[in-house]
């Protein structure tokens, strides 16, 4: 029934500040970074899916269109893909369906973003509407640290507790960025260094929080005939989960989060996957801020409602645990957009073909991908496999 | 590591917008600036969502019953902003908070506010989620979302 | 293609200067009156692959604003933006894959909540070279215009004919926005906005969007007697820069080859019974009919004036009115797919063409026509 679509090829950029480069630039090098590793040319792309965030955060309308020449995509069909944070997961999505549909055989994912350039948080401030919630829901750091409140609060957690929790996370992410090659925040931080870093929308602080990064990301997906004629290893698109919520942030409660849970049910149930915690080797979460990772981790099924600490405390997500989360660093560490989700895929492709380098796990033949948008919107997860 | 910064062009782009209230918001700020708050009843579901729609987006039908919620309620999560960003309403810090007001089914967005100082030690002790909360009118009012100045915490 | 997939419902706004509802309300109006009539109800939606762009909204992230109006809530939907013919053309991507059997698509625009659609298509250019010198979608309109006459011949009174043509077709349309009996003189006489292109060559901002039903060919057969296939879709890109293009023959040959060879379309001139196309100043309608084959390279105008393209013609061209009447930017090109549908299922009140059995239906935006679709619809007696 369903055609199988692989990722055969993933191109990253070093991210951070990079005024080294043009926009278009920055994304010419993930691009020629995934053709290489794919080991194809321009000429064999047949469709390319572009995203970033809102136009306005690098200030070009129709940036797919400024891209077109940087992607070797004149004369391709291009399209642009757009959904706030989870954006690289919906492009990743939306090459998947131009392979599954029969039309396209080899597609290009691309997508980016050029924080340097713009003024992230005022931008991102725009998602809400003008009437009722933009002046209240302060870009992202506002929306998670109501959502992080009222998450201590349902399970009646202790405030320290939760806290630590997040600073385990943070000090895990930090370490592992330092293997990662891609990463923009290279840092070596403890818990001391969390627990006492300073507000930003409390309880949220400055280490419990991504940066803004510029960066870029490429995937190329192919059919199962195009792959075979390839040499590296293909990963499998397993199971593909999206789900969203309200525009109006009070409609629905945020800590059972209904976006997160059925994305990723939807998703294990096309990859026939019954227990995550078992059957998952590697998860790359999306995680801008830490304590949003407590509450993906039980909606994911990770563990049960109220008990991500725990996951945490008992090593479960961490180095060397059951099912490590994020050993790239995560979006924690390194966070250009409209790039972010896409990042999530190829870390875990990476994973699958052994070639993660210096963050390496083990025997990893199943992973799962996710990312977040709008505000406390949106879900999206992909989960990867080694076999068909 | 160490990468050649080329130029940088700087500039700002300013674009006017005026954005259609429609009928349903426009009758709410109406209302509002009578200090009333009103929302709508799904008839299938039963909620009360404010602000007003004109539709449910659960059961995706028309929401056509009016009704009158009070300027009071619980704080089901509050946040305290300490940082700047270009276009924020206020300096910081202030805190936001998500207030169900009674007879409300979901959450509003507004500020909290007659604090005294902004100390998250003193914070702690004076805001407290499930705590009571009521409206602060303008004396002054222009059937905008600021008719409100805040919620005030209520023992 | 082996699967098919079909519109089965098509719901327009009444197309205006100003609509006074808000994108959400509008949203949801949408999508009720695509469902109602089928007897379908948000449960029977699939998937929802939605069009819009943050500056043309002023609410970033766009489709969250209406996400849920939109009849999404809980659901794997998604917004292909910039353009109502890219979700058009998604939506019937996820439905090929055999993951959706149904999809709702959905574009909105409201030209008049937004800056100037010059401002805006200016915003198009990059900051360094093609921004500052105030290239927008009417100036390059124009640069093209000028190639085209110096290269062909063009005349004023052929550009005339066009609007001529869409805005008197429009009077027959009671989803259009302007509308208007006009002499070849009237428009002549109109103010030079950018030479050789008058005001009334050039599609000022409307509020309005479309909405429409697809579904694979199982469910399309149980919900209608009238399945409008999508025979055939291609799309295409040209290099950002205008000099570094083809500006007369862009890319829309290939974006038409892609969906004429789909669709087993060999002669287009021959077997397309109607056109809408989507044409933002009256030269490009002009431009655009010869890129899609419907007359010869150059032919354009004397095609147009000589009224082949008119509703009693040969090809009909935007017996809608067009976007000269109805100009909502990122919906425009949905609203062609729409409107062409409504030709294929023989329900474009007052402006029906006799017996269509296929359709085109066209979609451009960017900079002089950088990224177009096109999209082949058709019925089996």
């Amino acid at each position: 029934m369903a055609r199988p679509v692989a990722i055969v090829g993933t191109g990253q950029t070093r991210c951070g500040k990079r005024l080294d480069v043009s926009y278009p630039e920055l994304i010419r090098e993930a691009v020629v970074a995934a053709l290489e590793d794919a080991a194809i040319s321009f000429a064999d792309i047949q469709a390319v899916v572009t995203g970033s965030m809102p136009p306005p955060m690098e200030g070009v309308n129709g940036p797919h269109l400024y891209w077109a020449d940087a992607m070797g995509a004149i004369g391709k069909p291009v399209i642009r893909v757009a959904t706030c944070g989870s954006t690289g997961v919906s492009i990743a999505q939306a090459a998947f369906y131009h392979v599954a549909s029969g039309l396209f055989n080899v597609v290009l994912a691309i997508g980016a973003e050029k924080m340097y350039e713009g003024e992230p948080q005022g931008t991102m401030s725009t998602v809400a509407d003008p009437f009722f919630q933009r002046p209240f829901l302060a870009g992202a750091p506002g929306i998670f640290a109501l959502q992080c409140n009222e998450y201590i609060h349902y399970y009646g957690l202790p405030e320290e507790r939760v806290r630590e929790a997040a600073a385990l996370i943070s000090v895990r992410n930090h370490n592992a960025a330092l293997n990662n090659p891609y990463a923009h925040i290279k840092t070596r931080i403890s818990v001391e260094d969390v627990l006492r870093s300073r507000v930003i929308a409390y309880p949220v602080r400055l280490l419990d929080v991504c940066p803004s990064s510029d960066g870029a990301c490429a995937l190329i997906l192919a059919s199962q005939d195009a792959a075979k004629r390839l040499p590296g290893l293909p990963v499998w698109v397993k199971g593909i989960g999206y789900c969203g919520e309200e525009h109006f942030f009070g409609d629905s409660e945020k800590v059972r989060w209904q976006s997160a849970i059925q994305s990723a049910k939807n998703a294990y149930r096309m990859a026939g996957i019954i227990n995550p915690r078992k059957e998952l080797d590697v998860a790359e979460v999306y995680n801008p801020f830490t304590f949003q990772e407590l509450l993906f981790y039980e909606c994911f099924g990770f563990g049960d409602e109220g008990k991500g600490c725990e996951l945490v405390e008992k090593g479960v997500v961490m180095d060397g645990g059951d099912l490590p989360c994020d050993p790239s660093g995560g979006v924690l560490c390194t966070n250009p957009i409209g790039a972010t989700g896409l990042q999530r895929v190829a870390e875990v492709v990476l994973q699958i073909q052994g070639k993660a380098g210096a963050h390496q796990i083990d025997g990893v033949q199943t992973g799962l991908a996710h990312a977040m948008g709008g505000m406390d919107q949106f879900n999206g997860i992909m989960i990867l496999g080694k076999t068909i | 590591m160490d990468q050649k910064e080329t130029r940088v062009l700087r500039g700002t782009i300013t674009l006017p917008y005026q954005w259609a209230l429609g009928p349903t918001n426009t009758r709410f700020f109406e209302e509002f600036q009578n200090k009333r708050i009103m929302g709508t009843r799904c008839e299938q579901c039963a909620r009360v969502l404010v602000p007003a729609r004109s539709f449910c987006s659960r059961c995706f039908r028309d929401m056509d019953e009016w009704v009158q919620v009070k300027d009071e309620g619980t704080l089901r999560t509050w946040v305290l902003i300490n940082f700047p960003y270009e276009g924020q309403p206020k300096e910081p810090p202030y805190i936001i908070g998500l207030i169900q007001l009674d007879g409300a089914d979901n959450g509003f967005s507004h500020f909290i506010g007659s604090l005294e100082n902004y100390r998250i030690e003193y914070l702690k002790e004076k805001i407290r989620i499930g705590m009571r909360v009521k409206a602060v009118w303008k004396e002054k009012r222009e059937g905008t979302i600021f008719d409100i100045e805040y919620f005030k915490p209520i023992e | 293609m082996e699967r098919r997939v079909a519109i089965v419902g098509v719901a327009q706004t009444t197309h205006r200067d100003f609509l006074p509802e808000n994108i959400r309300d509008l949203a949801y109006r949408l999508v009720r009156q695509v469902l109602d009539p089928l007897n379908l109800t948000r449960d029977d939606i699939d998937t929802v692959v939605s069009s819009s762009s943050d500056y043309w909204m002023g609410i970033s992230c766009s489709n969250s604003f209406y996400f849920d109006a939109a009849g999404s809530y809980l659901k794997n939907a998604t917004k292909a933006a910039e353009d109502g013919a890219f979700a058009l053309c998604y939506a019937t991507m996820r439905i090929l894959s055999g993951h959706h059997r149904t999809a709702l698509v959905l574009s909105l625009t409201k030209g008049s909540e937004i800056p100037s659609y010059w401002r805006l298509t200016n915003l198009y250019g990059d900051p360094f070279f093609q921004r500052p010198v105030g290239l927008n979608e009417v100036a390059v309109a124009a640069l093209q215009a000028q190639a085209y006459r110096h290269q062909y011949g063009l005349t004023d009174n052929q550009l005339a004919s066009v609007v001529v043509k869409n805005l008197g077709n429009a009077l027959h349309n009671p989803q259009a926005h302007r509308k208007a009996k006009l002499s070849l003189k009237d428009v002549l006489a109109s103010e030079l906005v950018a030479y050789p292109l008058r005001a009334l060559d050039c599609a000022g901002p409307s509020d309005g969007g479309c909405a429409l039903f697809l579904a694979s060919e199982e469910v399309a057969r149980d919900l209608t007697d009238c399945p409008v296939w999508i025979e055939g879709i291609g799309w295409n890109t040209d290099s950002y820069w205008l000099g570094d293009r083809d500006i007369l023959k862009g890319t829309l040959v290939t974006a038409a080859r892609r969906a004429y060879e789909m669709a087993g379309i060999k002669n287009p001139s021959d077997e397309i019974d109607v056109a809408e196309i989507c044409e933002p100043t009256s030269f490009q309608e002009i431009l655009w009919c010869e890129q899609l084959g419907l007359c010869a390279e150059g032919k354009g105008g004397k095609f147009v004036e000589e009224g082949f393209t008119s509703l009693k013609g040969k090809i009909p061209v935007n017996p809608s009115g067009g976007v000269l009447s109805s100009h909502p930017y990122v919906s425009r090109g949905l609203i062609r797919v729409a409107e062409a549908a409504l030709q294929v299922m023989g329900k474009a009140n007052g402006h029906q063409v006799h017996n269509v059995r296929r359709a085109l239906a066209h979609s451009v935006h960017g900079l002089g026509g950088q990224a177009h679709t096109v999209v082949i619809l058709g019925r089996k007696d």
